[in-house]
């Protein structure tokens, strides 16, 4: 125990000396600090007086009336646009969008039929779409005052209200989809990057030959165990001073983000989703952790992390896809999902997802928890196993299966 | 102290690495492991160190199975290294306190070590920024700065300059004054023989010789005998195939048996003109070449 407490304390403060981990942890700090205050930023060069330059719209019809009644449509249908009529020919018309005067042009034939005239089209550009829908409305409203109703009415009943009101008994997705998605892609790079880290440490120590003295001077388990510690402490403390800093920012600058209903979502976790994060990130985090630092003891170079690696890297990818595939199909409570809920190697992301986006019963939580809990157990004293017998191994990485065999031998 | 190891068998695999090994050695005596390459010494050291389990026999101090708890060891491996990028004296108390120091007192003796080498200077400088000597040195802290029991040095005087070596040397002779155990594993047989007083050959994971060097040497068939003369063309002519000639120029007369040792010394003065006459005692080196190299 002592041991393991000198080789933590020894391990983790050369992660807080390591100007990678210090650098890219303010990096990131400073990168959340810039958006945050965007709002702020953004608002110094605002002027009051001066409204911004708008993208300009051009409407170019022959019959003057037409020009003016999707004119009249068009301005509230495009918000962020400035909507004018076109003066001169149509090439008059072209050419200031070709020299950028304006961004694009309509050219109606009649209400139903338009050329759409633009310089660079835009893989989003939804102004067709926009425009489609408005001059359908023309058209309808048309039709009705030839069919007798006044203009008024016309409007009156294209301008009809539905109200609703929806009731959210479990998780609303539309609102926990994005933070979800966050805590997710964190856990994700963070398990990839600090498990390589523990591989290449490992593979480090081996190559650089300061194993033949750790190996007489500490048992495997404790160094196993001390080392995937630290690192997992550290990786944890990146994350608090990421997602902290984050906290602290948004609560600086609440009032300028005003009613932003993404920023907003993001930012109202549920308190308790905090506590499962923590609590799946740290065992997930603990058994791949486990498993890199075994890998990377039977690699004898460091060149040789990268490809002995791969099988952890491909299973966590795989287990990445799952989650990802049913996060964005709506239904995380899939029969793969729910699998992979109870699968030590997948439930990190795939339960916690679960709870994040839909009801999950207690006792399925309390036995995912187990059965996860129960295997990085079991996989850490395994991997300090494997870890003692692949210290020592010099020459060519051997194969996984002569690796069990001589753990189990051992 | 004293240290043994019994009938140690050790298997990787289908490969037999030691077959029952047996070799004791004491405290306030330098004992020497010697072998060739791949013949299990590294093996036996990691089983003396608990870094492998035997699948035979035992590590026994004073004839009890040794505590691990209790008795320190302090290793300096054949394959140097510590961690290149970090400050010295950081690795240095942190190897330490794996040994069971505390902070305070791993620092303290760190510190003395360094200065006992001459490298203070040098304390809280990464270890990749000095050279392969001074790395070495540094190296030999980690096996010393926690005052163990036993010291195993394995080829210590490799990769040293003459002066480094002398101070390893004195290093080595107070260690043994102080009456630790000292296990030595070298192939440069000058240094064990100044050294140490017992040896075990070891051979294709076999003791092949073990005991005290002085008594190795005496007991060593006495049956030859090393002449100084001015005109080895006669004493040539007359043992004919009996007499070769040693490195440094004299001759070595191979007598029939130990028991005509007399006779012929009387024959060799009456006969010739002898500078000097003296019964041949092997040089480590012989003994080795003659006893690891059985195998090749």
């Amino acid at each position: 125990m002592k041991q393991l407490g000198t080789i933590f304390r020894f391990e983790f403060r050369g992660y807080l000396k390591n100007k990678v981990f210090v650098g890219t942890t303010v990096f990131l700090v400073i990168a959340i600090a810039v958006c945050m205050f965007i709002p702020n930023i953004t608002g110094l060069f605002k002027s009051e007086d001066q409204p911004a330059d708008r993208s300009v719209i051009l409407i170019y019809a022959e019959d003057p009336q037409l020009g003016a009644l999707v004119k009249q449509y068009f301005d509230p249908a495009f918000p962020d646009f400035e909507v004018k009529l076109a003066e001169g020919s149509l090439e008059d018309v072209q050419a200031q969008i070709t020299n950028g005067s304006a961004d694009c042009a309509f050219a109606m034939d009649s209400a139903s039929s338009y050329t759409y005239y633009v310089d660079n089209l835009s893989m989003y550009d939804a102004n067709t779409a926009v425009a489609e829908t408005v001059l359908k409305e023309v058209c309808r409203v048309a039709a009705m005052v030839e069919h007798g109703l006044s203009p008024e009415e016309a409007a009156e009943i294209m301008s009809a209200q539905i109200e609703s009101r929806t009731v959210t008994l479990g998780k609303d997705q539309g609102q926990n989809f994005l933070y979800t998605y966050i805590m997710i892609m964190a856990l994700y790079m963070v398990i990839l990057l600090y498990g390589q880290m523990v591989a290449t440490n490992v593979a480090t120590e081996k190559s650089s030959r300061a194993m033949e003295v750790l190996v007489t001077s500490a048992k495997p388990t404790a160094m196993m165990f001390g080392k995937v510690l630290a690192s997992c402490l550290a990786g944890l403390l990146q994350l608090v001073a990421v997602f902290g800093s984050a906290l602290l920012f948004y609560n600086l600058n609440k009032s300028a983000w005003g009613d932003n209903p993404m920023i907003a979502s993001i930012f109202n976790i549920p308190v308790s989703l905090f506590g499962y994060m923590l609590l799946y990130f740290v065992l997930g985090f603990l058994i791949y952790a486990f498993l890199y630092g075994a890998i990377g003891s039977t690699a004898s170079k460091l060149e040789d992390i990268n490809t002995s690696v791969m099988p952890i890297t491909f299973l966590f990818i795989i287990a990445f896809m799952v989650v990802m595939i049913s996060m964005s199909s709506g239904n995380t409570d899939n029969t793969l999902m729910k699998v992979c809920s109870f699968i030590p190697f997948t439930s990190p992301m795939a339960m916690f997802t679960r709870i994040c986006m839909s009801t999950v019963p207690w006792y399925e939580i309390v036995l995912s928890v187990a059965i996860l809990l129960g295997s990085t157990v079991g996989v850490g004293f395994l991997s300090a196993k494997i870890y003692s017998v692949g210290v020592l191994l010099y020459g060519t990485t051997p194969k996984i299966g002569a690796i069990l065999k001589a753990v189990w031998k051992a | 102290m004293r240290l043994e190891l019994k009938n140690i068998d050790k298997a990787f695999g289908d490969k037999q690495v030691l077959k029952g090994v047996s070799f004791t050695a004491e405290s306030g005596k330098a004992f020497g492991l010697l072998g060739r390459n791949g013949a299990g010494k590294t093996t036996s050291i990691r089983i003396l160190m608990d870094v492998f389990k035997a699948n035979a026999g035992e590590v026994l101090i004073d004839g009890k199975p040794i505590d691990y708890k209790k008795i320190q060891i302090g290793y300096l491996p054949e394959e140097r290294g510590l961690y290149p990028k970090k400050i010295i004296i950081d690795q240095l108390s942190y190897f330490a306190q794996l040994k069971g120091m505390t902070k305070k007192d791993a620092v303290v003796a760190v510190d003395a070590w360094l200065e006992r080498l001459g490298m203070t200077e040098y304390r809280n400088k990464r270890l990749d920024t000095l050279s392969k000597g001074n790395q070495q040195k540094i190296q030999l802290v980690t096996a010393l700065a926690h005052n163990p029991d036993i010291v195993i040095l394995d080829e210590p005087f490799s990769g040293l300059d003459p002066v480094n070596a002398m101070l390893l040397k004195d290093v080595v002779k107070e260690q043994i004054a102080k009456g630790k155990i000292v296990l030595f594993s070298s192939h440069q047989m000058s240094y064990i023989e100044e050294f140490c007083d017992s040896i075990a050959i070891i051979n294709a994971g076999k003791v092949a010789l073990h005991g005290d060097l002085y008594d190795i040497k005496r007991n060593y068939p006495r049956d030859r005998l090393v002449v100084s003369t001015t005109k080895p063309e006669l004493i040539r002519r007359d043992f004919g195939s009996a007499c070769t000639e040693t490195e440094n120029g004299a001759l070595l007369l191979q007598m029939a048996s130990p028991d005509e040792k007399s006779a012929v010394m009387k024959r060799l003065v009456e006969q010739y003109d002898v500078d000097e006459i003296k019964v041949f005692e092997p040089s480590l080196n012989d003994i080795f070449v003659q006893y690891a190299g059985e195998q090749v």
